[in-house]
């Protein structure tokens, strides 16, 4: 008896100690970043984002809070280092292009998109019509390894969140994937994964049924 | 003298430079006129004891002809450049040389994409290169080139050519250059087209025709798997 006492005291206190490490870690790489810094790089941002995070589709701005610091960043570097947005028909990813080539090194870019993981996302407004959310879930069975049941993503596969974005965004990545317009860079591994499943979405209708599948995730 | 500054890579950028030249010559000539007789006045007529100031009308014969003579004079210089202006205006802007080359430039906000053609040398066709903020040309080589905006108003400026195009959307622009310098220079967009329009620099790379060859050959689509040239190109 005693010295189940004993074991669970000791287990008790390793948990503790494994919990407050854990956590003390977590606290130190988020206060590495310089939210201030961030928030001051994002300024020029806020033309397009707004300075909620939350976009503008008119000048093909989607809404970016809501993603994690881990996505933003890997994002940033491809969009700087001419990884996605450099095709010659990625008109909204060339105009992303130099904006990325403000953030003059890795310190700045993580700085800036941990400060816009810090803004609170809203459920965009709908702007898709007809798409069947109950046939988007057979087709998001696909997706469900990487952005999850809940479509919340899954930051260690550095797959973003989808429950805040727009649908009109998705319509246009999912096209831009499938044609090749992005992802098609060999050095865009997130991209080139993301490719050959925006295959199995025959056309435009069946993506916007998983569209309308993923924004009934949201709104649950 | 502009070239102390800012090397000239076209044929006619000595053109632009000399008309540059008279224009300021003649304007340090004038102005330099103006102000040496001004403050020569000033001093000439200072304030003396006993002498009253007067009032001048400007009417007198002998007082217009300081206003009179130097207009003439200016008239006469005018002319002069009139003449060269409109004989280096019709050269560049009027005058379109049979090209060995042309290659298509698309502007956007913000970002230039410019169109090559391949390996067939010849635009709009298959093994066309496309590349993000990079001209890549072949030196002594006439080029057309067609202008094309998918947005709003840019301008096409290459300060070595001594050459600014403005952009229009829904119209295709067709101008010339023949480059004779091998280099790499700026391109800039010299029209205000939203917040990035100070961020969308391109540059121009001016090659041997052996070193252009090469470039086709690594960047034409399907020969190695490429779509397109890589910004990175």
């Amino acid at each position: 008896m005693f010295q189940r006492m004993i074991f669970s005291y000791f287990s008790f206190r390793s948990a503790a100690a494994a919990c407050a490490i854990s956590l003390t870690l977590l606290g130190s790489s988020l206060s590495a970043q310089d939210l201030d810094n961030g928030k001051k790089m994002y300024q020029i941002c806020t033309a397009c984002h707004g300075a909620e995070g939350h976009g503008n589709q008119v000048l093909n701005a989607p809404q970016i809070a809501g993603l994690d610091a881990v996505y933003l960043e890997t994002q940033l570097r491809n969009w700087k280092e001419g990884i996605r947005g450099a095709h010659p028909d990625d008109t909204a990813g060339l105009q992303m292009r130099p904006m990325s080539m403000t953030l003059k090194d890795e310190e700045t870019i993580k700085d800036v998109a941990a400060y816009v993981a810090t803004l609170e996302a809203k459920i965009p407004e709908a702007t898709l019509e007809g798409g069947d959310a109950t046939k988007g879930q057979a087709a998001y069975a696909v997706c469900l390894a990487c952005h999850g049941p809940d479509a919340g993503g899954n930051a260690a596969l550095k797959s973003p969140s989808l429950r805040h974005q727009n649908d009109w965004y998705m319509l246009a990545q999912l096209k831009k994937f499938k044609s090749g317009i992005r992802g098609s860079n060999p050095k865009d591994v997130g991209g080139m994964q993301m490719r050959p499943m925006s295959m199995t979405l025959v056309d435009e209708q069946a993506m916007k049924d998983v569209i309308a599948h993923i924004r009934s995730l949201a709104e649950k | 003298m502009i070239e102390a500054y800012l090397e000239r890579a076209s044929t006619y950028a000595g053109d632009i430079d000399n008309l540059f030249s008279v224009i300021f010559w003649i304007v340090v000539l004038w102005g330099g006129l103006a102000e040496i007789i001004l403050f020569y006045f000033c001093f000439r007529f200072r304030k003396k004891e006993g002498v009253k100031g007067q009032y001048i009308s400007g009417e007198e014969k002998h007082q217009k002809k300081w206003i009179a003579i130097p207009h003439y004079l200016v008239l006469v210089f005018d002319v002069f450049l009139i003449a060269g202006a409109i004989s280096v205006w019709y050269n560049i802007k009027q005058r379109l040389p049979e090209p060995d080359l042309t290659v298509g430039v698309v502007a956007q906000q913000w970002a230039w994409t410019f169109i090559h053609p391949g390996a067939d040398g010849v635009l709009h066709t298959e093994d066309d290169i496309k590349t993000i903020d990079k001209l890549h040309l072949i030196e002594n080589t006439t080029y057309h080139f067609e202008l094309e905006s998918k947005d709003v108003l840019h301008s096409f400026s290459v300060p070595v050519f001594r050459l600014k195009q403005d952009i229009i959307p829904g119209r295709k622009i067709t101008g010339w250059f023949k480059p004779i310098k091998k280099g790499e220079w700026d391109i800039q967009c010299t029209e205000i087209c939203g917040i990035g329009h100070g961020l969308m620099p391109a540059r121009v790379h001016i090659t041997s025709a052996y070193d252009h060859q090469q470039w086709i050959v690594q960047n034409t689509p399907g020969s190695s798997g490429q779509a397109y040239a890589s910004a990175s190109n």
